[in-house]
């Protein structure tokens, strides 16, 4: 366990009432329409805003109101005095410093270790930056150094609330990778209304509604699960875990193994053999057919067998498919369901029309 | 130069006074100037409209009752007494207490303004990353509030520079302790002797000219291109 969370806040009218624990490891992606109160939770994690209930991180207790075992006790552990790594939409650089004054400003008060700053700097990237005003930096430049003044800090826990939202493609990528890259030390809790955010990086899935947290589920069991919310969407997608096979340079497709079949896509940039990844494969590209078709144009025809299937919306199936132990979706028209006669338990194939490595 | 050693000594009343009444306005104006910036509490807008009245209420009204409050009677007399004096009108003490209130505005006004500007997420971060309150406060809002802090305390001063009603009601005029330049300058005009009067004035139009130039100057270089926002 990492930080336990049982708080009930209140905003004007709005009502906040949570109880999750967060994983200790990778991303928790909190999901949910705007509104819903994701940043709330996140600045009452962080003590920005005040709540009521008990925060527990690890060992440390950080806020606890009224009754507990040993009687009445009022603990609310200071913001700064947290070991946390935030982020806003807005990257809220000190505009007084330069960014080297920005990550000095850190590294003094949380007493960074030696060959942290140096580290962190060249983790991010940002050493050409360093002698910059903070005002001359583009919104990506802006979001990175950000980053890496959370990080400098040695946190303990990462609270990122959307801070991609301001940025352009290109920025969005690199600051994804970042992420990804220190969420292999440090636990996130990452605030997102963003599909493309959640399948990059969610390990785990919070999904938020009205102020309550709804669901918490491992992302990819959540984003296959026929009554969920992220199902329902018309851009409900399944994530895939495999590993990286050979790369056919006379076709310029890679393959990647997952369970005894291989998937093969183009690449941007070759993925080293062996490596870990995750495939994203949208339920609207999944097609099914009952026999294998050997005159098809789709790369990846893979037999599957029909775990489940659900009406959703005006003529529409969503279909939940294992393959190799895993869970894909279709989205099909019910009128095909009905002709391919589909039930749980089928075995067919899944003509996967496009798929890509998140 | 040319003035006389009474209207240097004035002279010299006038900017003790003013350099202190800066010192002591900056002081309390700075945590009020933050609470009426930051928070929202009910009887603010009576609070401030009080604390605006020096700027348009007649400073004979502001020294009479100043008068009144310093003189035997008042809470400046019961203060007067603890340091065995009878009142505290007519002393120098008692001009400094009618100069903070005079002037209050005009340091209060710029910090305000400058405390407002502040963005909150900004104090967020900082506490994010570490900085408690009066770390936030030091390493943080004084550095963006430079501005704001040079404004008030060059306006306070030249303000201060420039009181007169309200020191002809609690001064006294007593050379080298309550006889500051502006008055010096209305006896020398009393007693006709206009080149006294002029070379006074002169030296006093030009200090509060240079003042301001200064100012202005100072804020027009810092709002120029490539200037914090």
């Amino acid at each position: 366990m990492s930080l336990a969370l049982s708080i009930r806040g209140r905003r004007g009218a709005f009502q906040l009432q949570v109880d999750a624990t967060l994983q200790p490891q990778g991303v928790t992606v909190l999901f949910g329409a705007s509104g819903a109160g994701k940043s709330s939770l996140l600045r009452m994690v962080a003590g920005l805003d005040p709540c009521e209930g008990t925060i527990r991180f690890a060992d440390q207790l950080w806020r606890s109101s009224g009754l507990s075992s040993h009687g009445k006790r009022n603990v609310d552990l200071a913001v700064w005095q947290r070991p946390i790594g935030m982020l806003f939409q807005q990257p809220t650089l000190f505009h007084h410093l330069t960014v080297q004054g920005n990550l000095n400003y850190v590294a003094k008060r949380r007493h960074s270790p030696a060959g942290q700053v140096e580290k962190v700097i060249e983790q991010t990237g940002i050493a050409p930056l360093l002698p910059r005003r903070v005002d001359s930096l583009s919104g990506g430049e802006s979001q990175r150094v950000a980053l890496a003044r959370a990080l400098l800090g040695t946190p303990r826990l990462l609270l990122l609330d959307e801070p991609l939202s301001a940025l352009g493609e290109e920025h969005k990528r690199e600051l994804l990778e970042l992420i990804a890259l220190a969420a292999q030390t440090v636990p996130v809790l990452y605030v997102t209304h963003n599909m493309d955010e959640l399948l990059r990086l969610a390990d785990q899935v919070w999904l938020m509604e009205q102020g309550r947290i709804i669901t918490q589920a491992p992302a990819a069991q959540e984003l296959s699960r026929l009554d969920g919310v992220l199902a329902q969407r018309a851009d409900a997608t399944a994530l895939l875990a495999g590993e990286v096979g050979r790369y056919a340079s006379e076709d310029h497709l890679q393959s990647i193994i997952v369970g005894n079949h291989a998937l093969w896509l183009p690449v941007s940039q070759r993925p080293a053999v062996g490596e870990a990844v995750r495939l994203r494969i949208a339920a609207r590209d999944v097609s099914l057919c009952l026999s294998a078709p050997s005159d098809s144009s789709i790369l990846n025809i893979l037999p599957a067998r029909v775990l489940d299937l659900r009406d959703v919306g005006p003529g529409q199936c969503l279909v939940q498919l294992g393959l190799a132990g895993q869970c894909i979706l279709a989205r099909i028209s019910s009128r095909s369901a009905r002709q391919l006669s589909l039930f749980p338990g089928t075995d067919l194939y899944a003509q996967i029309k496009a798929v890509a490595l998140v | 130069m040319m003035l006389s050693e009474g209207d240097w000594l004035a002279l010299s009343v006038s900017v003790q006074l003013a350099l202190l009444t800066t010192v002591i306005l900056i002081v309390i104006c700075t945590p009020l100037a933050w609470w009426l910036a930051r928070r929202r509490l009910p009887g603010q807008a009576l609070l401030e409209a009080v604390l605006a009245l020096p700027l348009v209420l007649p400073p004979s009204v502001l020294g009479f009752y100043l008068l009144i409050g310093l003189g035997p009677n008042g809470p400046g007399g019961w203060l007067a007494n603890v340091v065995e004096q009878r009142s505290l009108a007519f002393t120098f003490t008692g001009l400094v207490v009618g100069s903070v209130v005079y002037s209050l505005p005009f340091v209060l006004q710029p910090l305000k303004n400058a405390f407002s500007a502040i963005d909150s997420k900004q104090l967020d971060m900082a506490a994010v990353t570490g900085a408690g309150p009066r770390d936030r406060f030091l390493s943080l809002v004084l550095p963006q509030c430079r501005e704001g802090y040079v404004s008030a305390a060059i306006l306070g001063f030249a303000h201060t520079l420039g009181e007169f009603g309200v020191v002809l009601m609690i001064g006294g005029s007593l050379s080298g302790q309550t006889r500051v330049a502006s008055v010096a300058l209305y006896e020398h005009v009393e007693a006709g002797d206009y080149v006294s009067a002029h070379r006074l004035a002169a030296v006093l139009l030009g200090l509060s000219l240079l003042l301001l130039w200064g100012l202005f100057r100072w804020q027009r270089g810092r709002s120029g291109p490539g200037a914090m926002p």
